[in-house]
C-alpha cells in the first residue's frame, strides 16, 4: 500500500496523523536507549536507530500467506538441527553436502547428542523478507542465533499510540503488544523447572535497551552473568535476597561466550558448566547454542530443499533465486552471468565476503570467476533482488526508500508469527543497504486484520 | 590384551584463598572399541557433587563446583581398564574430523609436508589412509625436535611445525592438520601411557573402518599399553581439567601418575 502522493505529500494516509509526532516520538526513543552498537574497523561504536513514522502497512490476506510460509519454514530449520546435532540423516540421503553442513562455524560439535525440550532449537527466529517489485516476497536471511529487533516495533507502536490513539482507533491494525505474552508462553513451555530469566551481558551491552524491555514484557527476571551459577547440574539466580533455580533461560549472550568450560575460555559474560546443566536437561537454552549451524550463508540454498524433506510440502515462501557452483549446471550458469549476480563466499576468512558482480571491472569479474572455477563449494551466487521502496519522511518530505522486513517467529507449543516485525530503510534512495550499521533507520510494520 | 591399572591425580595450590569455583574434568576413561572400563573412580577434594556426561565427542565429563574458599583443590582417578586394541568395531568417522579446526588447522607448509611425505608411487591418501598416518608420522618423527617447553598450551600446528619443536600436543596437531590436507579424518587423544609419568597426546585415524591410534613423538602405533581419557578435534576440545573461579591467586600444579600393568602372564 503506498499512499502517497506524487508530489510526497502524505495525503489523507492512514498513517498521516503520526506524521508529525516523528521528532517528539525519537526524542522518547532516546531518552529510552533505544540504540544499537556496530564493530567497524575494530572500534564499537553506539549509534541512535531512527524511527519513521510511516508503517509498512501489510493487507491481511497478505499476512496470511507469510504467515504459514514463515512458520512453515522455521519448522523444517528446527527438523533440520535436530538432525544434524543427532542421526545427521540430511547429509546421508545427500540432500545437504557434507561440505555444506560442516563448513560452518556455527556447527558446534560440542552440542552433539544434546536434546533440548521439546526438540525445540530456534524458539525465537527472525526471518528477514523483502518484497519483490513484482509483488513476491523473498525471504534473504534466516537468523537463528539470537535475532534483535523484535523491542523496536513494540516500543514504538507503543510511542505512536500514545501520540495519536485515533489513528489506532480507526485503521484495523493488529494489536502488537501481545509479543511479550508469546515470549513467555515459549520459555513457559520450555521451562524445565524453575524461574525464567533473560540472561544480558550488563547493562553497557548496546542491547541492553531491549534485554530489559524484553524481560519485563515477558514478565521474566533480567539476569547479568555474575547472577547466575551452575551446581548439581542445575542453573541457579541469586541476589541478596537468596536463590532460586533458573528453568528456562533466554541468553543474550552468543554461542561462542556462553560458557568459559565448553566455548571461549576467556569469556567474562558466560555462565560457568551452563552447557553441562543445558546437556542434564535442567534448564532451557533459548535459542539453543548451535543454531548457528542453520543460518549459514551456504545452507541457505537448502532450506526449501528442507521443507520438502522434513515436512513433505511445498516451499510457501521462495529464497531469492540462489545458485551453488558446487553443482555443475549452477557453476556453468554463474561463470556466464558473473556480471549480474551477488556473489558470497562462504569460507568463514580471508574471502571475498559479498561481491555484487556489477560492480567488478572486466579484470575483477575474470579474477572472481577464476577462484569460483578453482574452488566452486566455496561460493553462492543470487540473483539481484529488485525490492519495494515505502514512504519514509526524511527531511520534511516523503520519499521512497527501499526496506526489508524481520519477521518474527516464535516457536513453543506451536509455531506462531508475531504480527508485527521490524521494517527497515536505507538511508539513501536507490540503495539496496538497509542494515542499520550503514545508517538507516526502522519502521513500525501494520498487520492489517481486514 | 591387557588390564592396566591406572591412578592419576592433580593437585592445585593457590597462594590466596579461592571461591566459587567451577570446573571440568575429563580424567575419567570411557569405554570405547578398543578399551574396556572395568572400574573408574574419580574423587575431588574438597569434596563436592560430581554431575556426570558424556559429551558431544564420546568424553566421560565431570562438572562440578566448589563455592566455599580453599586454597588446595585436587582430583584423583583411578581404575582398571582392558586395553586390546586389535578390537575394531566399524564406524563411519563424523565430518567435523575431516575439516580444520582451532589449533589444528595447519598451513600450506604442512600441506606441503603432507604431500611430500605420503610418498611419490605409494597409495593415495584416501585408498590407504593408515599406511599415509604411517609414513607421516616417520616423516614428522624425523623433522621434528621435542623440546618441553619450547610451545604452550594455545600454539597451534602451523607456529609449532614452523619452528619443528614442540611437545606431544604439537606433534599430534601437526600430524592431524597434515592428515585433514590429504582429506583423512583425524582427531586428538589425551591418556595415559605405561611408564610414563605424564599425560600424553595422540591422533587417531579414521582408516575407513573404523578409529586406529597412532603416536607421532614415538612413532609407534597405539597399542594396548595406552589408555585414552578423552579425545575431540584438537587440544582444546578435549582438556583433562579447565576451571574459572574467583579471586586473584597463583597456582601450582603437581601431578602423580602411575599405570601399571594387572595382565596375568603366562
Amino acid at each position: 500500500m503506498d499512499a502517497y502522493g506524487p508530489d510526497g505529500s502524505v495525503g489523507t494516509a492512514p498513517y498521516t496523523g503520526l506524521v508529525p509526532h516523528t521528532p517528539k516520538i525519537n526524542q522518547q526513543l532516546a531518552r529510552y536507549g533505544v540504540k544499537f552498537g556496530i564493530y567497524r574497523d575494530g572500534a564499537f561504536t553506539e549509534r541512535l536507530f531512527p524511527f519513521d513514522a510511516i508503517p509498512r502497512i501489510i493487507d491481511a490476506g497478505t499476512w496470511r500467506t507469510l504467515e504459514r510460509g514463515l512458520a512453515q519454514r522455521v519448522d523444517a530449520l528446527n527438523a533440520y538441527l535436530r538432525d544434524i546435532y543427532g542421526d545427521r540423516q540430511i547429509v546421508r540421503d545427500g540432500v545437504v553436502p557434507e561440505d555444506f553442513a560442516f563448513a560452518s562455524s556455527g556447527y558446534l560439535p560440542q552440542c552433539v547428542g544434546i536434546a533440548p525440550p521439546d526438540g525445540i532449537y530456534s524458539h525465537i527466529s527472525g526471518i528477514d523478507l523483502v518484497e519483490g517489485a513484482d509483488g513476491t516476497w523473498y525471504v534473504l536471511e534466516d537468523n537463528l542465533r539470537i535475532p534483535s529487533g523484535a523491542s523496536y516495533p513494540l516500543i514504538a507502536r507503543s510511542l505512536c499510540r500514545r501520540c495519536d490513539d485515533t489513528t489506532f482507533r480507526r485503521v484495523p491494525v493488529v494489536d502488537n503488544r501481545d509479543y511479550g505474552a508469546r515470549l513467555k508462553a515459549v520459555m513457559d513451555h520450555v521451562n524445565r523447572g524453575g524461574i525464567n530469566v533473560v540472561l544480558t551481558p550488563g547493562r553497557y551491552n548496546a542491547a541492553y535497551f531491549e534485554h530489559a524491555y524484553l524481560a519485563e514484557q515477558a514478565d521474566a527476571l533480567l539476569a547479568t552473568p555474575d547472577e547466575l551459577f551452575c551446581e548439581d547440574g542445575r542453573l541457579y539466580y541469586r541476589d541478596a535476597s537468596g536463590m532460586s533455580r533458573v528453568g528456562a533461560v533466554y541468553r543474550r549472550v552468543s554461542d561462542e561466550f556462553l560458557d568459559p568450560l565448553c566455548f571461549r575460555p576467556d569469556s567474562l559474560i558466560g555462565v560457568p558448566n551452563l552447557m553441562a546443566a543445558y546437556r542434564a536437561g535442567s534448564v532451557a537454552v533459548l535459542n539453543a547454542p548451535g543454531n548457528g549451524a542453520a543460518d549459514d550463508k551456504g545452507i541457505y540454498y537448502f532450506v526449501p530443499k528442507m521443507v520438502e524433506y522434513y515436512l513433505g510440502e511445498r516451499p510457501i515462501l521462495s529464497n531469492a533465486p540462489t545458485y551453488l557452483p558446487f553443482y555443475p549446471d549452477d557453476l556453468a550458469y554463474v561463470l556466464d552471468h558473473a556480471d549480474t549476480l551477488v556473489i558470497k563466499d562462504v569460507a568463514e576468512a580471508g574471502g571475498y565476503g559479498v561481491v555484487f558482480g556489477s560492480s567488478l571491472d572486466a579484470a575483477g569479474l575474470e579474477a572472481l570467476k577464476r577462484a569460483v572455477r578453482a574452488e566452486p563449494r566455496r561460493f553462492i551466487a543470487q540473483e539481484v533482488v529488485d525490492f519495494t521502496c515505502l514512504p519514509t519522511y526524511m527531511g520534511g518530505e516523503v520519499v521512497p526508500r527501499k526496506a526489508d522486513l524481520r519477521a518474527f517467529v516464535l516457536s513453543g507449543a506451536t509455531t506462531t508469527v508475531w504480527a508485527s516485525g521490524l521494517s527497515r530503510y536505507a538511508r539513501e534512495e536507490g540503495s539496496a543497504i538497509v542494515n542499520s550499521s550503514q545508517g538507516g533507520g526502522f519502521k513500525d510494520t501494520w498487520v492489517l486484520s481486514r | 590384551m591387557r588390564i592396566l591399572s591406572y591412578s592419576f591425580e592433580t593437585a592445585l595450590e593457590m597462594s590466596e584463598p579461592v571461591r566459587e569455583h567451577d570446573f571440568l574434568l575429563r580424567c575419567q576413561p570411557a569405554s570405547t572399541a578398543g578399551q574396556t572400563v572395568l572400574s573408574a573412580q574419580t574423587v575431588v577434594t574438597p569434596d563436592t557433587e560430581l554431575t556426570a556426561q558424556v559429551d558431544g565427542f564420546g568424553n566421560t565429563v565431570l562438572a562440578g563446583r566448589v563455592a566455599a574458599a580453599h586454597r588446595a583443590f585436587s582430583f584423583l582417578s583411578a581404575g582398571r581398564v582392558l586395553v586390546d586394541r586389535a578390537q575394531t568395531v566399524r564406524a563411519p568417522a563424523h565430518p567435523i574430523y575431516r575439516r580444520p579446526s582451532a589449533l589444528a588447522a595447519g598451513d600450506d607448509a604442512i600441506a606441503a609436508f603432507a604431500r611430500d611425505a605420503s610418498g611419490a608411487g605409494a597409495p593415495a591418501a584416501a585408498e590407504d589412509p593408515w599406511g599415509t598416518a604411517r609414513r607421516l608420522s616417520g616423516a614428522l618423527h624425523g623433522a621434528m625436535a621435542y623440546e618441553p617447553g619450547s610451545t604452550a598450551t594455545t600454539t597451534c600446528a602451523a607456529d609449532a611445525f614452523a619452528q619443528r619443536r614442540g611437545v606431544c600436543q604439537d606433534y599430534a596437531h601437526i600430524l592431524i592438520a597434515a592428515l585433514r590436507s590429504l582429506g583423512v579424518a583425524a582427531r586428538y587423544v589425551n591418556g595415559l601411557v605405561v611408564g610414563d609419568g605424564a599425560t600424553h597426546a595422540w591422533v587417531e585415524v579414521h582408516d575407513g573402518n573404523g578409529w586406529r591410534g597412532i603416536d607421532p613423538t614415538n612413532d609407534r602405533e597405539v597399542d594396548d599399553a595406552y589408555i585414552e581419557l578423552a579425545r575431540g578435534r584438537d587440544f582444546s576440545d578435549c582438556p583433562i581439567e579447565a576451571g574459572v573461579f574467583r579471586g586473584g591467586a597463583d597456582q601450582r600444579q603437581s601431578l602423580h601418575i602411575s599405570v601399571r600393568d594387572q595382565s596375568m602372564r603366562a
